[in-house]
């Protein structure tokens, strides 16, 4: 694609008209500056943005965020909306790590109150927060515990004890989809995730300490319980190998059903079934269970994290959840249809996206080393994104590439420099999330910004990081 | 002869493999995906042998299946697994013996086996080949 083929529609609106080729159902929009375009069309991202909009029953428009970047399948930061009555649900719109999501912990204490107990808060989170590729946490559920872990979420693990009512209020959903169905998650699935509740992984999740860095809306962050250098705690992970396998199974489940329903799709990736279909209907409710393990994960995370702040700082701080937000998830929500204008039920897809409805708190957590920000959801997102936003800063830089120009224990050694305690299972894995891999954070969270999707409320700045 | 090289994506892992028949394919992409796995093992006694088998839609629908079984068997079993004898392998069947080793853990992250972009052809040199996308 060149740039020639984007219509520019405002400073961070260009689209993709359906007559770019011809299976096109619905145009594409991407939100993004004119700068951060050129990176972007030397990879196949802007293509996978078309693929999508071929979906049967898709809506409006196939959508990026700033953050986009090559995937498969679906774009990472892709948005679609799909007709739940006559449309399809594609696992590959949803991703592999079913309601990787990330959550904002906060606490009543300053960074000069605390500063000189950071690297022990660091070294204490490490300690409790199992991490690292393949490792399992402290528990291995029985096949029960994991039923039900699956069909009621964060809630189960808060009735066991390990969080608050409040917690709860303060997910997205509740922390729970009431559509899951256990039964509609494979034996194979459930091996995989039977010993990997409350564990991080690797990759690009986290558990990160920050402090308020800089205060955009006086009065929302107020009303957010946010000040100035105050020290939060952000938590980014997901369904582990659980969520994984259920996308696995699924979508090889799809590609054999295809025909059966007439579907043809450019990417084997976009596999669909009609959502009112029993592979769809199977699906969703197996994503719904692969979503509640993850906020069950994010919950018993939190625990632990709870746990480690207590023994490096010391008892009487709560740690009170600002949010908890999905990025890869797929949910029904009501919205006018593109022929009638009629509200219809919908099945809106977000990959590598966070919902932003108005009043909502979004995070938007940077790379490694880098801000990150709390927004606020505003009402243009429903207008103009059926209620979303970006989830992060986006990759721009290959994992090979990065390990191959940055020495990660470089990085470590620029990091703590620069006042932010390291603790982390790989080297190799730490040059792989370097702030350089990634595109500007500050230029995702403007774009955001500016076209009022959401607004920024504060920033970030990390003191602590903890990885797998 | 088989053989795979590891290449370069924005996100994720790519893979490419290629053998003079089918099942060196096969055997080429599942010594890529143990490459990328990066298996640290303490004990070489621990082996572990698993039988599998799966029907797919195609061939290469056949190959990023049997890479995903695979994969979910080294995470539910804690073990790289880099050798295969096939027992039956068609275009849209298989049935195998994998075998490995028990690791401490690994330095990459394997997510998932993707579709995209797949596609078994047969190159100039008369090989088989294809690209693999791992989600990482």
């Amino acid at each position: 694609m060149k740039k020639e083929d984007l219509i520019k529609i405002n400073d961070y609106t260009w689209e993709i008209p359906k007559s770019y080729r011809h299976d096109m159902r619905v145009p594409a929009r991407i939100f993004i500056s004119e700068k951060m375009i050129g990176k972007l069309l030397e990879e196949e991202a802007l293509e996978q943005v078309v693929n999508v909009a071929t979906l049967p029953g898709i809506q409006k428009y196939s959508l990026a965020m700033p953050d986009i970047h090559w995937g498969y399948g679906f774009a990472v930061g892709g948005v679609a909306a799909v007709d739940a009555e006559h449309g399809v649900i594609s696992p590959g719109g949803i991703g592999f790590d079913i309601n990787c999501g990330v959550r904002l912990l906060k606490t009543h204490v300053r960074y000069d109150e605390i500063k000189e107990k950071i690297p022990a808060l660091a070294s204490a989170l490490y300690k409790e927060v199992p991490s690292g590729v393949g490792r399992g946490g402290q528990m291995t559920l029985s096949e029960k515990e994991l039923d039900e872990v699956l069909e009621r979420g964060a809630e189960k693990i808060v009735a066991d004890g390990y969080g608050t009512q409040h917690d709860l209020k303060h997910c997205e959903s509740g922390g729970r989809l009431p559509e899951a169905d256990a039964t509609k998650v494979s034996k194979t699935a459930k091996a995989r995730g039977r010993d990997q509740l409350g564990t991080i992984g690797a990759g690009n999740h986290f558990v990160e300490v920050d402090r308020v860095d800089e205060i955009y809306d006086e009065q929302t962050a107020k009303e957010f319980g946010l000040f100035k250098d105050q020290i939060v705690i952000l938590i980014h992970c997901g369904s582990r190998g659980l969520g994984h396998q259920i996308a696995t199974d699924y979508i090889k489940r799809m590609l054999v059903a295809m025909p059966k329903y007439g579907i043809t799709l450019p990417d084997r990736q976009l596999a669909a079934c009609p959502f009112t279909s029993p592979e769809g209907q199977d699906y969703y409710k197996a994503m719904a269970a692969g979503a509640n393990f993850a906020w069950a994960n994010r919950q018993r995370i939190t625990w632990e994290v709870r746990k480690a702040w207590e023994h490096a700082i010391g008892k009487g701080e709560s740690l009170e959840l600002l949010y908890d937000v999905a990025h890869n998830i797929a949910k029904t929500e009501e919205y006018p249809s593109t022929s009638s204008g009629q509200v219809k039920k919908m099945v809106v897809h977000r990959k590598g996206a966070t919902r932003a409805f108005p009043g909502q708190p979004v995070i938007i957590p940077g790379s490694m080393g880098t801000h990150s920000f709390v927004m606020i959801g505003q009402k243009e997102s429903l207008e103009q994104s059926f209620g979303t936003t970006a989830h992060g800063a986006g990759r721009m830089m290959s994992r090979t590439q990065a390990k191959h120009e940055i020495r990660g224990a470089e990085l470590r050694e620029q990091l703590e420099a620069e006042g932010i305690s390291v603790r982390a299972g790989s080297v190799a894995g730490l040059a792989e999330e370097a702030p350089e891999a990634y595109k500007d954070i500050e230029d995702v969270a403007d774009v955001v910004h500016r076209t009022g999707i959401a607004r920024k409320v504060v920033r970030l700045r990390p003191v602590a990081v903890m990885k797998g | 002869m088989r053989a795979h090289q590891i290449l370069s994506h924005t996100a994720d892992v790519r893979l490419r493999a290629e053998g003079s028949t089918i099942e060196e394919l096969f055997c080429a992409a599942l010594e890529g995906m143990a490459e990328i796995q990066s298996a640290r093992i303490t004990n070489h006694e621990l082996r572990i042998t698993k039988n599998i088998n799966m029907k797919s839609v195609d061939r290469t629908a056949l190959l990023i299946d049997f890479l995903s079984e695979v994969l979910a068997q080294s995470q539910i079993e804690k073990a790289v697994f880099d050798t295969v004898a096939f027992v039956k392998l068609t275009n849209t069947e298989l049935e195998a013996e994998i075998s490995g080793e028990r690791a401490e853990g690994f330095a990459e992250d394997i997510k998932a086996v993707t579709y995209h972009g797949a596609e078994i052809v047969q190159n100039s040199a008369g090989n088989y080949e294809t690209t693999i996308l791992f989600d990482i």
